[in-house]
């Protein structure tokens, strides 16, 4: 569902993303682990349409995001580092006007809200606005603005940012449940939440990936077998070798 | 190597989904302007200052029309204006909503629409303030009702003109004193440039380029609007506005493109 071939973007003279290639099946959960700054949101940014690649090519459901921008944006559901949000609005305006955005209406909007306010746990803020809500509501807003109309394709920026430890579990059993017909990227620096759900790993730095696999395979290429995805990552690091691109 | 990705070839909406699309916006927009006690603040000095300045010309000059207050208007539009648009992209970028609003399923255009319409219908509404002023002429006297709609259609039109480059100007920019400060700059130049004592002014310093008699003819806005203050209403100067919105509105949507290269 998403491909990625050899994707690069610069700005200015600064590679953000460096020849870039991956691909994420339906049905799979694919964790993009990497430090501050090493093109996580970036590539992610690229498969939201929001920035277009300076080469290469990204494809979503088979449609690039450069040539068909529109059909790519209502097939994936994206939450965006930061969370962003409109702070003045009250909660269920605001998931109104996504979903309406969205393209739902009628009685498929009521479906689709009262199912993301049930999924992400908001019906007590409903009434409030956004910036009144805690960090931790917040995202779980910003999630629900990404689920609102049951997309294809989820791409979650740090997802579990603010999240206490309980709704960092909460939140591992709702993007397991989602996973059904589904191809999910989600980007973080947090180790555990990788470990805890993906299905495959891919370790990005300085633009470029490192590694894409299972832990267990990527140990094993390290030559480090047994090793847990932090002594992976941490050696690969280190290492800067550009290897599974 | 691949050929380099320039070009924002978006599907093309049917004029169904297009109206849908900047609706939704619109009403978001709109909603925000009414949701913040800025908005009514904004309103009542806007109200205040222009019917006051009215009221003082009217029971100076004794005369049943609305001329001082359409003569006042423009110069009050050049902080105005640019007060109600400053926030209208820069705190999108503030708020780093501008990506959640540019990864919709929104084409750029229509967000652009719609806020620009949500803008133009709170002007509308706070000019439509001034109504009052229109039943007390009627009750005083007996006015001439079709200067009186030229005028205010003189207004609309000129308030639709500095919105269009306020929103371009906020699009610019994350700060939102700066796209202030670049909307009011402009419409000064717009409005004095039409302005007797400056065009006189700026002829005497160059006579031979005749600097201030080709600002007022090609640049001002002020012949265009005073045009309707006078009851005329030209297709030359229904263009001038429908088309310096329409190239400002084209230019702000430009400008957002640009954030994706």
């Amino acid at each position: 569902m998403i491909n990625v071939q050899s994707a690069t973007r610069r700005y200015g003279t600064l590679t953000a993303v460096d020849q870039v290639s991956f691909t994420v099946d339906q049905g799979e959960i694919v964790g993009f682990v990497g430090p501050n700054g090493a093109g996580k949101s970036t590539m992610l940014k690229m498969l939201s349409t929001f920035i277009h690649p300076t080469e290469g090519s990204v494809t979503v459901d088979g449609l690039d995001v450069v040539e068909h921008p529109l059909a790519v944006r209502r097939r994936i559901g994206y939450l965006a580092g930061d969370t962003p949000l409109y702070q003045e609005m009250r909660v269920d305006k605001f998931l109104c006007f996504i979903a309406r955005a969205r393209g739902l209406d009628g009685q498929g909007l009521e479906q689709g809200l009262d199912k993301v306010i049930d999924l992400c746990g908001l019906e007590s803020v409903l009434k409030q606005r956004v910036k009144e809500c805690s960090t931790g509501f917040r995202q779980r807003i910003g999630l629900a603005t990404a689920l609102v109309h049951d997309p294809p394709v989820l791409l979650l920026d740090e997802p579990t940012h603010g999240f206490d430890p309980m709704q960092v579990i909460a939140f591992r059993d709702t993007l397991r449940s989602l996973r059904n017909n589904r191809a999910i990227l989600f980007s973080t620096h947090i180790i555990g939440d990788v470990e805890a759900i993906s299905d495959r790993v891919l370790i990005i730095h300085q633009g470029r990936i490192l590694g894409n696999g299972r832990v267990e395979d990527l140990a094993n290429e390290a030559g480090i077998p047994g090793a847990g995805l932090e002594e992976v990552f941490a050696h690969l690091v280190r290492t800067t070798t550009p290897a599974h691109a | 190597m691949p050929e380099p990705k320039t070009a924002d070839r978006e599907l093309h909406l049917t004029s169904g989904e297009f109206i849908r699309g900047t609706r939704i916006v619109f009403g978001r927009e709109l909603e925000a302007y009414f949701d913040s006690p800025i908005a009514y603040i904004y309103a009542a000095v806007f109200l205040v200052l222009s019917c006051t300045t009215f009221m003082n010309s009217f029971f100076l000059d004794g005369i049943v029309d609305m001329s001082a207050y359409f003569e006042i208007l423009p110069f009050l539009l050049i902080p105005f204006i640019p007060a109600l648009t400053m926030r209208a992209w820069a705190e999108e970028h503030a708020q780093h909503t501008f990506e959640l609003l540019m990864t919709l399923p929104l084409h750029s255009f229509q967000a652009v629409l719609g806020k620009y319409l949500a803008a133009f219908c709170f002007y509308a509404l706070v000019l439509a303030g001034s109504l009052p002023i229109v039943l007390m002429l009627l009750f005083l006297g007996n006015p001439d009702l079709g200067l009186i709609c030229a005028s205010y259609l003189g207004a609309l039109l000129l308030g639709a003109f500095f919105l269009a480059f306020g929103l371009f100007a906020s699009g610019l920019t994350r700060d939102q004193i700066v796209a202030f400060v670049l909307a009011a700059l402009c419409g000064f130049v717009f409005v004095l440039s039409g302005h007797e004592n400056v065009v006189e002014v700026l002829d005497g310093l160059a006579p031979t380029w005749q600097l201030g008699t080709w600002l007022y003819e090609s640049i001002s806005v002020l012949p265009h609007y005073q045009a309707f203050g006078r009851g005329v209403i030209a297709l030359s100067d229904l263009l001038y506005f429908s088309l310096m919105s329409g190239f400002f509105i084209w230019m702000n949507q430009l400008s957002l493109q640009r954030s994706k290269y």
